[in-house]
């Protein structure tokens, strides 16, 4: 393992039958999709014949394994390929070959052996409630195999909507007590990659960052690698246009939703939502929820669960025993203060010594304010 | 002694003003100016904010022709730098005018400022002339501190940090950005932002009520003072405003 782990990318895709050209082309790929200039390409190309590749160790805690799912999907199979290669992926549990007490005795051991070396991505976040029983592996809690991981690595790799901010077993009420990762592990550098799942090459353009410059990306204030959450799927959409023009489509079968326009009204989460989506659209470019007349939900945003319905722009307003939309609780206040103010001018109408006014008989004082 | 004198000579005032009124300058320049400035933007604000969240209008054609939701918003966007213009003069006023300018401000750790809360309150409810003050009375001033400065303040920063979002590596989002993770997320802001503003139409018709009743109540000309700046008053209505420092 310690053997494998020393090899270069380069090594072990050339082991593999990548040939030159090939490589050269995803570095050339991998260079554009971090936004790096044509003269840095070089540089990643060296880092990826040099550098030995990172042993990471890749936690599935409370998860639907959708981030992994993606990331086995990377757009081009090279790519994938060069992915799957180019870090030492030495312990992943649904995807590794031993099983059982063996695959634990790996973890154990590249802990030992990597001491501060090795890069801990994590799938899924912990459960906290009641002593985390509500999400084990290998008989011992997510929660302590988590920390116990965390402890000695170089840093950490949030997967996902789960990993990072919760997700849909964090949303209200949070029976298990979820915490993303950011939460339980203070002491380590931690990168989140929000989305359910995110995205393919956001995935393995945060790996190759990693790999390429020994150090994490940018990140923004909630630790978003800001090169792929930097700015909102409203802004980049190609439906913008029809935003702007005040184009909508109110139902999902009208002349609107037939040319394409703005799907805001029908509660898109685009204007909300940090993701490359429509940048990078999914599955090999193809296309993206948007693309197929379908709203965003928000998934790499902290709590869209508890935005919803979806499909409204304006989300329900929780509010013990009532279910409403700040509308209805405005018109609600404004007709109270209606009848207030109408009350107590009716009141006033009809009590006559209202009118009554009291002067003092001594003569006026000047203002302060004069 | 007070007396009370019913019905109130609308001859004998005109025929001897000096008898009945004494005229003060209490809003200077800046507040009413501010106060005009902030009545129209939360107007334009309110109106825009609802139908940039809820959209009607539907132009037919080519998207390139039209501009009618980023015009409603670059409306929105300018009233509301224009409130926080006016929000800040206003703030510095407060130090800079006269004592009126500060009459306000919650002063909740004198006794003097509860009592007068108090006693404005009960004076409402009894439908009596009660207490007049020449500048806000404690009542008046919760109302003003809690919708216009602390609901100003959320909407300031809540629209603030929203608007920065168009440009996130910007000046704005770097002073403001920090109130989106804050509350959650980029939406659950809009909501609050949303959720908000419904407070001022409500503050509204409280307050243009409340100072029409005072107008009317008080024979202070409450009204026209945020035009003119001039306030009347009777001899002894100016002893209510002694808890003013």
């Amino acid at each position: 393992m310690n053997n494998l782990s020393s090899l270069s990318t380069y090594d072990v895709l050339r082991q593999h039958g990548v040939d030159r050209r090939d490589f050269l082309r995803f570095c050339v790929t991998t260079a554009a999709a971090m936004g790096l200039e044509a003269s840095m390409v070089p540089t990643v190309v060296a880092a990826m014949e040099t550098k030995p590749r990172i042993p990471v160790i890749w936690l599935h805690g409370l998860e639907c394994t959708c981030c992994s799912e993606s990331f086995i999907r990377s757009s081009h199979p090279i790519a994938q390929d060069i992915i799957l290669n180019m870090i030492s992926l030495d312990y992943d549990d649904t995807l590794q070959a031993a099983a059982g007490f063996q695959v634990e005795a790996i973890r154990k051991k590249l802990i030992k052996d990597h001491p501060g070396g090795y890069l801990l991505a994590v799938e899924g976040n912990a459960p906290t409630k009641d002593g985390g029983v509500y999400c084990t592996v290998g008989g011992d809690t997510f929660l302590n195999v988590l920390k116990e991981t965390a402890e000695h690595a170089k840093a950490i790799v949030a997967w996902g909507s789960c990993a990072s901010n919760g997700c849909v077993q964090a949303a209200h009420p949070n029976p298990t007590g979820a915490m993303p990762v950011h939460k339980l592990i203070t002491d380590k550098p931690i990168i989140n990659v929000p989305g359910c799942p995110p995205i393919a090459e956001v995935m393995t353009g945060v790996l190759t960052y990693i790999l390429i410059f020994d150090a994490l990306p940018e990140l923004d204030r909630i630790g978003r690698p800001k090169m792929f959450y930097g700015q909102r799927i409203h802004d980049k959409c190609y439906r913008r246009a029809f935003f702007d023009a005040g184009q909508f489509v109110e139902s999902w079968d009208d002349d609107g939703a037939r040319k394409g326009w703005c799907l805001y009204k029908m509660g898109c989460r685009g204007p909300t939502t940090y993701n490359s989506c429509s940048t990078f659209k999914w599955n090999n470019g193809v296309s993206f929820p948007i693309g197929s007349g379908h709203g965003c939900i928000g998934c790499s945003e902290a709590g869209f669960w508890d935005n919803g319905p979806f499909y409204q722009r304006l989300s329900n307003v929780v509010v013990p025993g009532i279910d409403a939309t700040p509308n209805t609780i405005g018109e609600v206040l404004g007709a109270a203060a209606v009848i207030g103010v109408g009350s107590h001018l009716v009141s006033t109408v009809v009590r006559q010594n209202a009118r009554k006014i009291h002067v003092d008989d001594t003569p006026p004082a000047d203002s302060k304010g004069e | 002694m007070a007396k009370v004198i019913q019905p109130f000579d609308p001859k004998d005032v005109v025929a001897h003003p000096e008898a009945y009124f004494r005229r003060a300058y209490v809003w200077q320049v800046p507040v009413r100016l501010t106060h005009w400035v902030n009545a129209l933007c939360v107007t334009v604000l309110f109106l825009t904010g609802l139908y940039i969240a809820s959209p009607i209008l539907a132009p037919s054609g080519e998207p390139a022709h039209h501009f009618v939701m980023g015009r409603i918003r670059q409306i929105h966007f300018a009233a509301g730098i224009i409130f926080v213009i006016s929000f800040l003069v206003r703030i510095y006023w407060f130090w800079a005018g006269n004592n009126y300018a500060r009459s306000g401000f919650p002063f909740v750790w004198r006794a003097s400022w509860w009592r007068d809360l108090f006693r404005q309150a009960t004076d409402y409810l009894k439908l009596e002339r009660g207490h007049v003050h020449l500048g806000h009375n404690a009542l008046g001033g919760s109302a003003y501190t809690f919708f216009v400065i602390f609901l100003g303040w959320v909407q300031i920063f809540t629209g603030l940090a929203l608007y920065s979002e168009t440009n996130p590596a910007g000046t704005l989002n770097k002073l403001f950005g920090w109130v989106i993770p804050l509350l959650g997320n980029s939406y659950r802001t809009h909501m609050i932002h949303h959720l908000v503003a419904w407070a001022f139409p409500i503050f509204a018709l409280l307050h243009i009520y409340i100072v029409t009743y005072d107008s009317t109540q008080y024979g202070n000309g409450l009204i026209t003072s945020i035009i003119s700046g001039y306030k009347f008053y009777r001899q002894g209505d100016i002893r209510n405003d002694e808890w003013l420092s």
